[in-house]
């Protein structure tokens, strides 16, 4: 685990992102695509059923994990991949380097991998000296304006055409322009150069199958195809939980998978990667890696909060939850932001760090309603918020005023006499602060105790 | 599901993604229906290993060898699947996958009798040591990375088109 102490600053950054318009604009507008989306393409499909049985599917990967892990590693070493494993963000990252080192690797191309955001593997790479390229465009557009993703699928769902735009105009040297497919053009042409040329690519794996230890990838664009054709080399980073048992699998797992995500029926894009280039072939690297990263996750998947791991980064949950439309990703801090983002960041950080994150929730279940593997995310925060007042984390004003009411509701008789004297200092309330006045509910006259009784 | 039945669900689906379906009667019709598709200039990339990339009669000076120089690329794909209206290639029998992604146009022929109903067809008859790719295709290639606007061919084809034969 990357155990940092410094608590995530939430509050400012809620604070920052409310204040933003334009970001209020591009989340108002991305929420409610992302949610008409998804309603089109679930439709009338026994979406219950499916994602009952994807959840079965998920939950027995877990419980014998370690077997499911040894599995893959063999399987995919039969067909021809080079197996690492790794049991921390550290040890991933210098795998990949030594890879790339070994083959005096300069540059490299990567498609779309929120395992390789977790890791930081781009600075990693930098810092040893290896030019990293992202091909997904939203990764590109943000890898040129030095930020991070804000979306686990959309990662410059935060920026405007506009603002896209004049980052191309800015960094590129093109003229400016805010049409989408005109922008779309200059990153194809620009690229396209980078697959051509690139002696590396860099991918992650939407899910692992354990009987034939191939590696695949959901995409529309058509990098993570190049990525992982083109140049002679492709490493692989992936999470160990990603796994499913058998190839049979896939079909209900990419039934679910985009129409969460996208509304799509299939992304354009579904490869299955078994291995390196066999003789006789034209497809594919001629050597492929494979990195298995664990981080924390073998212990996850033995606790109380091991259904998070079910999770198969749709994006659904970030896009139904009301404080994620409101403030977007980047105020989470983290890896991964939203309600699945919340538990997964709380359980690789520690909740040292993360605990303010857990504020980032009404507890409404419409995540948990929407995910397509029926992780139960609101229970899961609530867990997590029962961890933080167990581990002293509350805030002081928090733990007095939980304590009072406590004491209060225990104690009929002082419960009565807070209520009339809350009714007579209520319209004093409006002269100290009117924020504070405009947003509590005014206290009732009479308790319902006294008017049953 | 019978075959007819399977083949329009195909052309329906692949039709919903802007793939471009076309039912042929024979190798006649295919010829007339992908002289109209290449209309336009451009090299073509064509290897002619299989019956129907045989049987395809297009301009000699037209095709080239290396997909990298294509405009177009036109090949026999694997088979297709109806649920989806995705098309299936592979690395089977010598070919490069990515034949298919870097031309602007990509062309496949389908034969009709290679369509599964479902994706559980497909993956359930899944040989035990898989080819080293296989991609399913359903559309061109697009992104919304932009304030969720679709936009057509981002790295891949801006255009798709399937015969069925």
């Amino acid at each position: 685990m990357n155990r940092v102490s410094k608590a995530v600053s939430f509050r400012s950054n809620t604070v920052k992102a409310l204040n933003d318009p334009s970001l209020r604009a591009a989340m108002r507008h991305a929420t409610s695509t992302f949610g008409k989306k998804r309603a089109d393409g679930i439709g009338d499909n026994p979406f219950e059923e499916w994602r009952e049985k994807a959840s079965e599917i998920r939950m027995n990967v877990l419980k014998n994990l370690e077997q499911y892990v040894d599995m893959f590693a063999q399987n995919a070493t039969k067909a021809g991949s080079i197996v690492h494993r790794a049991k921390d963000s550290h040890t991933a990252c210098d795998i990949v380097a030594s890879v790339l080192r070994d083959h005096r690797v300069d540059k490299v191309v990567k498609s779309k991998s929120m395992i390789t955001e977790e890791i930081h593997l781009n600075s990693y790479l930098e810092q040893s000296g290896i030019k990293v390229v992202e091909t997904d465009l939203g990764e590109y557009i943000i890898q040129i304006a030095g930020e991070t993703p804000s979306h686990i699928i959309a990662p410059a769902i935060h920026k405007s055409r506009q603002q896209v735009g004049q980052l191309f105009c800015d960094k590129l040297g093109c003229e400016y322009s805010d049409d989408p497919t005109i922008l779309t053009k200059i990153a194809r042409s620009v690229l396209r150069q980078e697959f051509l040329t690139a002696p590396a690519g860099i991918s992650g794996s939407n899910f692992a199958i354990a009987e034939t230890g191939s590696i695949s990838l959901v995409t529309n664009e058509g990098n993570g195809r190049m990525v992982t054709t083109l140049p002679p080399l492709h490493v692989a980073v992936t999470s160990i939980e990603k796994i499913l048992p058998k190839v049979s699998d896939l079909a209900l797992f990419l039934r679910l998978l985009p129409r969460s995500a996208t509304g799509q029926v299939l992304s354009s894009y579904f490869s299955l990667i078994t291995g390196a280039r066999k003789a006789g072939e034209s497809s594919g690297a001629h050597q492929l890696h494979i990195v298995l990263l664990d981080n924390g996750r073998a212990e996850i998947s033995k606790g109380e909060f091991k259904e998070i791991l079910k999770c198969v980064r749709c994006g659904a949950c970030m896009n139904i939850c009301p404080v994620y439309g409101l403030i977007g990703g980047h105020a989470y801090d983290s890896t991964y932001p939203g309600p699945m983002g919340v538990i997964l960041s709380s359980l690789l950080d520690g909740l040292d760090r993360t605990h303010p994150l857990l504020d980032a929730s009404t507890l409404c279940g419409a995540c948990s309603d929407v995910c397509p593997v029926k992780v139960p995310l609101a229970k899961l925060i609530n867990q997590l918020r029962q961890k933080k007042v167990e581990l002293g984390l509350a805030s002081m004003l928090e733990t007095i005023g939980m304590t009072g009411f406590g004491i209060a509701v225990e104690h009929p008789r002082l419960f009565e006499f807070l209520q009339r004297a809350a009714n007579r200092v209520w319209p004093l309330a409006g002269f100290i602060d009117a924020k504070v006045s405009d947003r509590l509910p005014r206290p009732v006259a009479s308790s319902f105790k006294r008017r049953v009784s | 599901m019978k075959n007819e039945a399977i083949i329009q669900l195909f052309i329906e689906n692949a039709a919903k993604v802007a793939a471009n379906p076309i039912k042929v009667a024979n190798t006649k019709e295919m010829n007339s229906e992908l002289a109209k598709i290449i209309e336009n200039d451009g090299n073509i990339f064509l290897r002619k290993k299989t019956y129907c990339e045989k049987a395809v009669r297009l301009p000699k000076e037209r095709i080239v060898s290396d997909y990298l120089d294509a405009a177009f690329t036109i090949e026999q794909v694997d088979g297709a699947i109806a649920e989806t209206g995705s098309i299936i290639c592979s690395s089977l029998n010598g070919r490069a996958v990515q034949s298919s992604v870097l031309p602007i146009h990509h062309i496949a022929i389908v034969k009709a009798d290679t369509i599964y109903e479902t994706l559980d067809d497909f993956f359930g008859n899944f040989p035990e040591a898989p080819p080293t790719n296989i991609t399913l295709i359903t559309g061109p290639s697009r992104t919304a990375d932009i304030e969720l606007t679709l936009t057509i061919g981002i790295h891949g084809p801006e255009k798709l088109s399937i015969i069925v034969l």
